[in-house]
């Protein structure tokens, strides 16, 4: 089994690397850790970068997860060969301008571009956000599943993920104690379905709305709660259709035995507590529904 | 010195009653009481009503400030008058509107009525809300003044108000350790600005908020934070030009004797910490 322990970083290709580092920076609030002339990387916590934006396809999108040892890289490759997914080691310098030691690539059985690193970089200085957004680091990502029974259990067999909640079909998948690490979205294509920061505060969490409307950001979904990690969210559009997500006050789920995965309904009173409505294609049941 | 016990209730003078009612139960969620022809009068918590509406002119709008015993109500009636100001005993009749034992009116320097009431009706039976607000009570009201020093003199003199802090001239006021009871905003008339009912927790604010804008209520400042009292707050539009708040959260003034109050700039800013903004001239 690959045992993840951490989500590390997401690789975004797009044709304005200006203007998406301008929103990574001025709106979502990160810091460049470096700007090279193709690609721009990013901090939102101690780690060195964890969004990383390069010269290439929108649709050309990859998450990161740490691994422990580099062995379990070494199984973890082996394992999915054996499964018959096409494994790519990663080249010296492609692990050197990901800041990590080695690294592999693969594809999940919904198509979904994940690295497995060894030794991602931390920084000894901290981060410091261009605005006061009260960021606390890269948490979370959606995926976008063709067959969320299938791609579920690929991740809770073939890795160590737990499923924490289901929303509808989708399941929301936890590696730690964090209620979710990883959340599957039944969708029709492959991809980032969204990317998340946790930010320290509820007052945070509506702070960024104001300030965001205001700069006219997008906003898709909230300011809401969601009854499955009782976070305080707000979903909002950044560069080529990325959606983006603060939220704050996410479950711990400290009891592995004793804890049972729930069922939400997948409407709005499923994602949120408070009424919000989403306007993101993935959360809601069928296209065009308010 | 006039010791104000507590914020008993507020009494809105209104054209359209059946529109007022509607309000208060399927909007504000509050439990109706008793309602006549005339008037209703509706229950956020254990006092027996804190909210009424009769068929009135709007400038007869007041609040309920309770005195805590008889003698203490009549030397505030001796006091007051010594000090050169109206005050009205309330008849029978309006002691029986008001559910109060006995009641005394009189005017603030910007022409607000206030009644001074002595042993208001309690409630021995549960609140039990029409809707699932979340109202844990009436908390506070803010007033329009077209003096707020004068206001806030006779608060500070002649009563146990404290001032708690001031964003521009706008002056909050307590009387306990809740940061503020009263709120003089400064304007140019007088009369009840918004009447603030407390909530739960940030969640039923949020709910609120939410359900408001799917009844089409228009709020007119927050969801929001007060820089002051550190309250939540959602404050939108009322039967006939009042408006109403809900709060939650915020910090009480336990350290009475260190407490100075602090004065904050007249901008939005000051009125909200997220960033809301609102049309009103007395919160921009």
């Amino acid at each position: 089994m690959i045992s993840l322990q951490d989500v590390s970083y997401v690789r975004l290709g797009t044709p304005d690397i200006e203007g998406a580092t301008r929103f990574a920076t001025d709106y979502l609030g990160l810091e460049i850790s470096k700007h090279d002339r193709r690609a721009v990387r990013f901090r939102s916590d101690a780690r060195e970068h964890t969004l990383c934006y390069f010269e290439g396809d929108p649709a050309d999108q990859t998450v990161a997860f740490e691994v422990g040892e580099g062995s379990e890289l070494d199984a973890a490759a082996t394992e999915l060969d054996r499964l018959g997914y096409a494994v790519r080691l990663g080249a010296a310098d492609e692990a050197a301008t990901r800041h990590v030691r080695r690294f592999i690539g693969f594809r999940d059985p919904s198509g979904n571009s994940i690295e497995l690193v060894w030794r991602p970089e931390r920084l000894g200085r901290g981060y410091h956000g261009k605005r006061d957004a009260g960021i606390t680091g890269f948490s979370h990502v959606g995926l976008c599943s063709s067959d969320v029974v299938r791609d579920e259990a690929f991740w809770t067999r073939v890795c160590n993920a737990r499923v924490s909640d289901r929303i509808g079909d989708a399941p929301l998948l936890r590696i730690d104690e964090v209620h979710h690490s990883i959340a599957l979205f039944p969708s029709d294509r492959a991809g980032i379905q969204h990317i998340n920061h946790q930010v320290a505060t509820g007052d945070d969490v509506m702070r960024s709305h104001h300030f965001l409307i205001e700069k006219g950001v997008r906003m898709v979904f909230g300011p809401g709660r969601h009854p499955s990690s009782s976070a305080r969210f707000l979903y909002f559009a950044g560069p080529d259709g990325m959606v983006f997500e603060y939220s704050s006050g996410v479950k711990s789920i400290a009891d592995e035995l004793l804890y049972r995965e729930r069922q939400f309904p997948s409407e709005p009173k499923g994602f949120c507590y408070w009424g919000a409505r989403p306007r993101i294609p993935e959360f809601q049941d069928s296209p065009g529904q308010e | 010195m006039i010791a104000i016990d507590q914020l008993r209730y507020v009494r809105l003078g209104v054209q359209d009653l059946a529109q007022a009612v509607d309000f208060a139960e399927r909007i504000l969620g509050l439990q109706l009481v008793e309602r006549s022809e005339q008037s209703a009068c509706f229950r956020s918590d254990f006092r027996d009503h804190t909210l009424a509406f009769f068929v009135g002119d709007a400038a007869d709008r007041s609040i309920g400030l309770e005195i805590h015993g008889h003698d203490a109500f009549a030397a505030a009636i001796a006091e007051l008058k010594q000090h050169g100001i109206d005050v009205t005993a309330g008849t029978d009749g309006e002691c029986a509107a008001r559910k109060v034992r006995s009641f005394a009116t009189f005017r603030d320097p910007c022409g607000n009525p206030i009644d001074l009431v002595l042993r208001p009706r309690h409630s021995g039976w549960r609140y039990f809300a029409a809707r699932d607000a979340g109202v844990k009570g009436l908390t506070g009201v803010a007033l329009r003044a077209v003096d707020v020093p004068a206001c806030e003199g006779l608060w500070t003199k002649l009563f146990n108000g404290r001032v708690s802090d001031w964003v521009g001239d706008a002056s909050f006021l307590r009387f306990d350790q809740a940061h503020h009871c009263l709120a003089y905003y400064p304007s140019t008339v007088g009369g009840i600005l918004a009447v603030e009912f407390a909530v739960e927790n940030v969640d039923l604010l949020m709910q609120s908020a939410y359900f408001l804008q799917s009844s089409q209520v228009k709020i007119v400042h927050g969801p929001g934070r007060r820089p002051t009292s550190n309250q939540i707050f959602l404050t939108f539009a009322g039967p006939e030009g009042t408006l109403f708040s809900f709060v939650t959260e915020g910090d009480d003034i336990l350290d009475e004797a260190g407490h100075r109050p602090r004065q904050f700039p007249r901008m939005p800013s000051s009125f909200c910490a997220w960033g809301s903004e609102s049309p009103l001239s007395e919160f921009s």
